[in-house]
């Protein structure tokens, strides 16, 4: 069965490339502006997305908050998260590990890097 | 350029007026948090999807200006003119950039090179004051900063090098953080068994130990900094290295080549420190939400529509003709209907004027730095919406006027003082819709225009006649007139007297109308008034032989109905037409395009405005005013610009539009104008 990613980012055209990208893989993608919309998308459709990956800095819901509100609701919890972003401070990637992010890509990234994180995080939950 | 880089570029044109709007927002209040925000945002969002989509030199001259913001953000720098004026200058080159539609013109880095040296420089100033005044203070990432680190690597789970495991390729983006080579030592059973990196770069410790947080449960690091400079400039460090083949480098070589180096390098630096973000982004506000759709689909749609229409005008003609009422009430249901999906149609296609505000901000604040002036910039009504094709073409016009009122009308400061007016001179934008108008007030509280300058240029150009006294309101439009400029000096921002002709000359392309009041001391206000579409036309059909021609609205002054005889003076030495009591140049359409047969025995005489000059349209007879959907003739009619387009009426008949301005201007009338001008 094809694996489903949530891709979240408020710009558009980094958004529908990169779902290009995952569907040229073999992924189905789904699409989200920013956290709030991510949020409602997975708990809709929590049995159907493998994988949420999201950008950091987003109006109304960052990627963080989206994070912990994942990480927070039972029900959708299991659902890896990874962070695909320009942001590179360490300390922002320290308290989003704790907060249970499983990879973060940093852009501009490589292919290869990308989707062996991405298959790693899905391969190991 | 791929489609991606298509949208991209699209996308970050409309990051820029954002920015571009946060950063006038952030000049008038420098403290405020939302626009630095969203400036910092947008920034950042630029520098990801340019690094992104291989516009590194963007995303690098992105990057540096968003560090200036972001010590703006910590506290440690004020936002100044000098900062936005740096950062406007630098996103204009960049927006320029953006226009071309070569990608490797965009990635050309000399054009940013100035804009990113000024941007470094500043940084540096900035974070010299900074830690001059705040101590402790952590050091912003400085790109000068090398140092040569070894990392080593050990797996604590079992993979080999052609792997698909995430840390092979963490050690290849490390790798690729700088000059750097990597040894890799392998179990006997192929399996990696650590990896030792050499690498210079500018990337802190910090940075490097990041890319490990998340497979910290898959491998052991160990960071040893070598040297604060690039040790790979030794030479005997690459050879070594060259030579090692897969082997565990000997550390007591290693540190005889760092002694080395470091001979002949005085520390000077400390070790970096990250830069201490502050917590999360703030939220912006919500806006709206919107899809982009091409333009083309919009003219498509548009373009149904006005088939739709033209056929139920047919359908109620029919309705009419065979007498049936259960055909009539379809008939005006579906006229309430298309009514309906015409004017959301035409909707969908506009825009608001906030989209030119942003801009004219930006020009007002240029323009009154420029000439030392101290000017505001008002608007209101700028969420009034206007047809996006009408917006682009009026926006050079509508900068021309507000360049006139900042040069010729607002006084300089210590005028205005003198005379009692506040220091800060007004410019004000004014949207607002009536009917089916967009009406465009824009005016000044500077000193007017002097009626007295206009009559003497115009006297001097021989526009008037000395003895005439024209009313305030012909005054004011002959500054309309192509070839008359009041300034006294020209100043390279405006008055050279090409200008307003063309702004005037735009806006009866658009089939609006302008008017000018001012009053001396006191200020200039100039209205426009522009249809909502430029598909949609107000008009009045007229018959001539036969033929269906429609005349703008817009332009038309005054109708008088004459004995057709009358309009016959070819062989008359004073050509013009006594219409109204007045002298009036004439021209018939019915000479022009057609022949005399069954003449009517009137004529109806149109007086139109065209370039302020009265002149007169003889049609056989006028049916009555129409609103209609004008839809453009073929290429092969192109040659024929005197009609701008046609329409077509409920029974089933075309009607031409005639485009005023151009039917007295047009080569086929040369003839006439010739007669015109010799008898004159």
């Amino acid at each position: 069965m094809k694996k489903t990613i949530l891709v979240v980012d408020d710009f558009a055209s980094i958004r529908d490339f990169v779902c290009d990208t995952l569907q040229r893989k073999g992924y189905e993608t789904l699409g989200a502006a920013n956290g709030n919309e991510a949020y409602q998308v997975l708990t809709q459709k929590a049995n159907d997305v493998n994988l949420v990956l999201t950008d950091y800095n987003m109006p109304d819901c960052t990627g963080f908050e989206l994070l912990k509100k994942i990480k927070e609701n039972p029900l959708v919890t299991k659902v890896p998260v990874i962070f695909l972003t320009t942001e590179s401070n360490p300390d922002k990637m320290r308290s989003a590990k704790e907060a249970g992010l499983s990879a973060w890509i940093k852009k501009p990234y490589r292919s290869e890097t990308f989707f062996a994180q991405i298959e790693n995080v899905m391969r190991n939950g | 350029m791929d489609s991606n880089q298509k949208r991209f570029v699209e996308d970050a044109l409309d990051l820029l007026n954002e920015l571009d709007e946060g950063l006038m927002q952030l000049e008038s209040n420098p403290q405020a948090t939302a626009p630095l925000e969203q400036v910092f945002r947008t920034m950042h969002t630029i520098k990801g999807g340019a690094n992104m989509f291989g516009f590194e030199n963007i995303g690098e001259l992105a990057h540096q200006l968003e560090t200036l913001y972001d010590m703006v953000r910590q506290g440690k720098m004020q936002i100044t003119d000098g900062l936005i004026s740096l950062t406007l200058h630098a996103f204009d080159k960049v927006r320029d950039l953006l226009k071309e539609k070569d990608v490797a013109r965009i990635n050309n880095a000399e054009v940013l090179k100035d804009h990113l040296t000024s941007a470094v420089n500043f940084l540096k100033v900035a974070e010299s004051e900074s830690s001059a005044d705040i101590s402790q203070t952590t050091n912003a990432k400085n790109k000068d900063e090398l140092a040569t680190f070894c990392l080593r690597i050990s797996p604590t789970i079992n993979i080999t090098e052609d792997g698909n495991h995430p840390l092979v390729f963490i050690v290849q983006d490390i790798s690729a953080l700088g000059t750097s080579k990597v040894i890799l030592i392998q179990k006997p059973s192929r399996e990696v068994d650590h990896w030792e990196v050499f690498i210079t770069t500018t990337a802190p410790q910090s940075e490097l130990e990041s890319y490990f947080i998340f497979v910290e449960n898959e491998c052991v690091v160990s960071y040893f900094k070598l040297t604060p400079c690039d040790l790979f400039e030794q030479p005997e460090f690459s050879e070594y290295l060259n030579s090692l083949d897969n082997l565990p480098a000997d550390p007591t070589k290693i540190a005889t080549f760092v002694a080395l180096r470091l001979a002949t390098y005085h520390q000077q630096k400390d070790e970096d420190e990250e830069i201490a973000e502050i917590g999360n982004t703030k939220k912006r506000s919500v806006s709206d939400s919107y899809i982009k759709v091409s333009k083309r689909k919009v003219d498509d749609l548009l373009n149904w529509i006005s088939e739709l229409i033209i056929l139920q005008a047919q359908l109620a003609t029919t309705a009419s003709s065979i007498q049936s009422t259960a055909l009539n009430d379809v008939a005006e249901q579906l006229e309430m209907i298309t009514g309906r999906l015409r004017d959301t149609s035409l909707e969908i296609g506009l825009v608001p004027v906030e989209t030119l505000v942003t801009k004219f901000k930006r020009l007002v604040r240029d323009l009154s730095k420029q000439l030392n002036k101290k000017v505001n910039f008002l608007s209101e009504g700028a969420d009034t919406e206007m047809d996006k094709d009408v917006i682009e073409m009026m926006a050079d016009p509508m900068v021309h006027i507000i360049r006139n009122s900042i040069d010729h009308g607002i006084e300089p400061a210590v005028e205005r003082k003198a005379i009692g007016k506040s220091e800060h001179g007004t410019v004000k934008l004014k949207a607002f819709n009536s009917s089916s108008y967009v009406n465009i007030i824009i005016s000044d509280d500077g000193k007017g225009i002097s009626r007295e300058n206009v009559l003497q240029k115009a006297l001097e150009k021989k526009l008037i006649s000395p003895n005439e006294n024209p009313s305030n309101e012909d005054v004011f439009n002959l500054i309309f007139h192509p070839g008359l400029s009041t300034a006294s000096q020209v100043s390279d921002v405006s008055g050279r007297g090409v200008g307003m002709d063309v702004v005037k000359q735009r806006i009866d392309e658009l089939r609006g109308s302008v008017a000018v009041k001012s009053i001396a001391g006191k200020g200039t206000a100039i209205h426009i008034k522009l249809p909502l579409s430029r598909s949609i036309i107000e008009g009045l059909l007229v018959n001539v032989a036969e033929t269906r021609y429609v005349v703008p609205l817009n332009v038309i002054e005054r109708i008088d109905r004459i004995p057709y005889a009358e309009i016959h003076r070819e062989d008359k030495v004073d050509k013009t037409v006594i219409v109204n009591e007045e002298p009036l140049p004439v021209l018939s359409l019915r000479q022009r395009f057609h022949n005399d047969v069954n003449p009517p025995k009137t004529a109806d005489i149109i007086s139109v405005l065209v370039n302020g000059i009265k002149k007169g349209i003889a049609v056989d007879r006028i049916e009555g005013k129409m609103q209609t959907v004008m839809k453009p003739l073929g290429d092969v009619y192109k040659q024929q610009d005197f009609i701008s387009g046609s329409t077509i009426l409920g029974n089933g008949t075309l009607a031409l539009v005639l485009d005023p301005a151009r039917l007295f201007l047009s080569t086929s009338h040369k003839e006439f104008s010739d007669k015109y001008e010799k008898s004159n």
